[in-house]
């Protein structure tokens, strides 16, 4: 298994891909921090008030924005193979598909872990100075701030997980990327602020990823960091494995 | 398990059939390639070529039939990058990739050494363009990119589809050297193309398909054997000469022009004689060097439902395609 973790590291490494998508990640953290700096105190932000720990915790968890860009990273990466057709010096190289599959798997959802990472390092150094300089406290207890700092790893190394397995379940490139985007920016958002679905849109994975990483929007009502856990947990098993199944079944051509 | 030398390194086609919906690419197709020799792949377009290599490597399985190299598998190979290097699609390259870096992936999912690396790119003559991205190469250094990655396990079979493909009379007369070179090492070569000409020189075999079914299987010279004449005649009594000639065995007229006649299947000589006993006069003659594409070309045209008989493959290993 080793070899096949190092060539699928190797693919990654070599083509920028996973550059590109990083400063996109680590963009969009800053503008989150940003935004929620900016805006947490204004009378009608969704996040709590910054001197309260829920507040600060929300502002320590825009790291999970990262998600999006690892579950590309994983949607791009598997389309690639079908895409640039080296899929079948893949798997000529590899003809246990299932195992290049989940090795594939196992190097995203590492490169994810690393992102989450990255994004972490940012808002570890941009907060606290930032809360300081407003003369605000940190109120979030050291266990908490952990435990939103692993769940944003988790959970974007989770999203990378699900990108892969929706790769290999779509194949097309451009699809599964715009498949990805629209439905994590657009359907997602516009799905949790339908009332009448609330008691159903926590269990959608980017609401299990809020609840996951500890951050507390005040218009939704979120499931418990470990159900959410589970639940994103469930998504990215349940889509890799049938992507790796479709991907050891279907003809190369 | 011990595997008889004979055995290793012999590729066997047995019975393979796939339909792609209601396209029936490859028909009860078997046939078996033994070490020692290049031997061509052909057909037409479409004859299913590609398909049944893809067959044969596990990328696609078969609706039955089962294709095998030596005892096994493609899928069952223990090692495969060491016991079979494969040439696909020349295209199958990340653009953003180096050459260098592409070969280097393969190695480390192959667990091969990366010194191999450049020891390949050396062979295939590309060691300058190596840290360049693909994006920027010619077909022909593509081609050549193929089959550095196809050697990198140095395998005792390898198996090209269209390998000459975009590569100059150079290149096929560079890749004719390092085939042959394969073939004198004992090892195994099948190398697919759809115009004979560009792999004429390359094989000592041939297995030739149309409609993915056999047509012809055996060594290349029995191609043309002295039945396999082309003759071009001028006369002005086309159909007088076409009447005379009809009567003679295997001998086949095609109407070339309003006093143009061409010939297959006697000889020039021959031609004459029918012609002086007909008493029709030949204002032109000419006898053309023995085409072996013309054979080719009747083998893979002939169609399914008229009678004529096309050019008899000589050889008696001959499976007609109904
Ligand atoms: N993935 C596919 N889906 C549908 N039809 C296919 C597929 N692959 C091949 N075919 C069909 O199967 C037949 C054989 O195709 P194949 O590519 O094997 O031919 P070939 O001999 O390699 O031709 P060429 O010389 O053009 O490369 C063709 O009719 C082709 O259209
Ligand atoms: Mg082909």
């Amino acid at each position: 298994m080793w070899p096949l973790i190092a060539g699928e590291a190797r693919k990654v490494l070599t083509t920028r891909v996973w550059l590109w998508l990083l400063l996109a990640a680590a963009g969009l953290t800053i503008l989150y921090a940003v935004l929620t700096m900016a805006f947490a105190d204004t009378p009608d932000a969704l996040t709590a008030p910054l001197t309260t720990a829920e507040g600060q915790r929300t502002l320590f968890a825009v790291g999970g924005a990262a998600a999006p860009f690892a579950a590309l990273l994983g949607a791009i990466g598997l389309t690639a193979e079908y895409r640039h057709r080296t899929a079948t010096i893949t798997f000529l190289t590899v003809p246990h598909r299932g195992q290049i599959i989940t090795a594939k798997l196992i190097v995203h959802v590492l490169a994810g872990a690393a992102y989450a990472v990255v994004c972490i390092s940012i808002t570890t150094a941009v907060v606290p100075p930032w809360l300081a300089s407003q003369d605000i406290s940190i109120a979030v207890p050291a266990r908490d701030l952990f435990a939103t700092d692993l769940g944003v790893v988790t959970s974007v190394a989770l999203f990378a997980a699900i990108g892969v397995g929706l790769g290999a379940l779509i194949r097309e490139q451009v699809a599964a990327v715009v498949t990805l985007l629209i439905y994590l920016f657009v359907v997602e958002n516009i799905l949790t602020n339908i009332t009448a679905l609330h008691q159903w849109t926590p269990y959608l994975p980017g609401q299990a990823q809020e609840a996951l990483i500890g951050s507390t929007l005040t218009n939704q009502s979120l499931l418990t960091p470990w159900q959410g856990g589970l639940v994103l947990t469930a998504y990215s098993l349940a889509i890799a494995t049938i992507g790796t199944l479709l991907t050891a079944h279907r003809d190369v051509t | 398990m011990v595997v008889a030398p004979a055995e290793h390194g012999r590729i066997v086609v047995e019975g393979v059939s796939k339909s792609f919906g209601p396209v029936r690419a490859v028909n009860e197709l078997s046939f078996v390639v033994e070490p020692g020799g290049v031997t061509g792949f052909l057909g037409p377009n479409g004859a299913g070529k590609t398909t049944t290599l893809r067959m044969l490597l596990g990328l696609v399985t078969p609706d039955s039939g089962v294709a095998r190299i030596g005892s096994r598998r493609y899928a069952d190979l223990p090692t495969p990058a060491h016991e079979v290097g494969a040439v696909l699609d020349a295209s199958g390259f990340h653009p953003a990739r180096s050459g260098r870096d592409h070969l280097r992936v393969s190695c480390t999912l192959g667990g091969l050494p990366l010194r191999r690396v450049d020891e390949v790119l050396d062979l295939v003559g590309l060691s300058d363009a190596g840290t360049r991205r693909v994006r920027g190469y010619s077909l022909g250094m593509r081609q050549r990119l193929a089959l550095a990655g196809a050697l990198l396990g140095d395998p005792p079979v390898l198996i090209l589809d269209e390998p000459t493909n975009g590569l100059d009379p150079e290149g096929i007369a560079w890749m004719r050297r390092l085939l042959q070179g394969f073939a004198e090492q004992g090892r195994t070569v099948l190398v697919s193309s759809h115009v004979l000409s560009e792999v004429q020189q390359l094989v000592d075999q041939v297995v030739i398909i149309r409609r993915g079914q056999l047509v012809h299987h055996g060594p290349l010279a029995e191609l043309s054997g002295p039945d396999a004449h082309v003759v071009s005649i001028r006369s002005p009594r086309t159909e007088a000469l076409t009447a005379a000639l009809s009567a003679a065995e295997g001998c086949r007229v095609e109407r070339a022009g309003p006093d143009r006649l061409r010939v297959t299947g006697v000889p020039a000589s021959r031609i004459g004689d029918i012609a002086f006993a007909a008493g029709v006069m030949l204002h032109e003659l000419t006898p053309h060097a023995v085409g072996l594409e013309d054979v080719f070309f009747s083998l893979t045209n002939a169609t399914g439902t008229d009678s004529d008989p096309g050019v008899d493959p000589p050889g008696g290993a001959v499976t007609c395609g109904r």
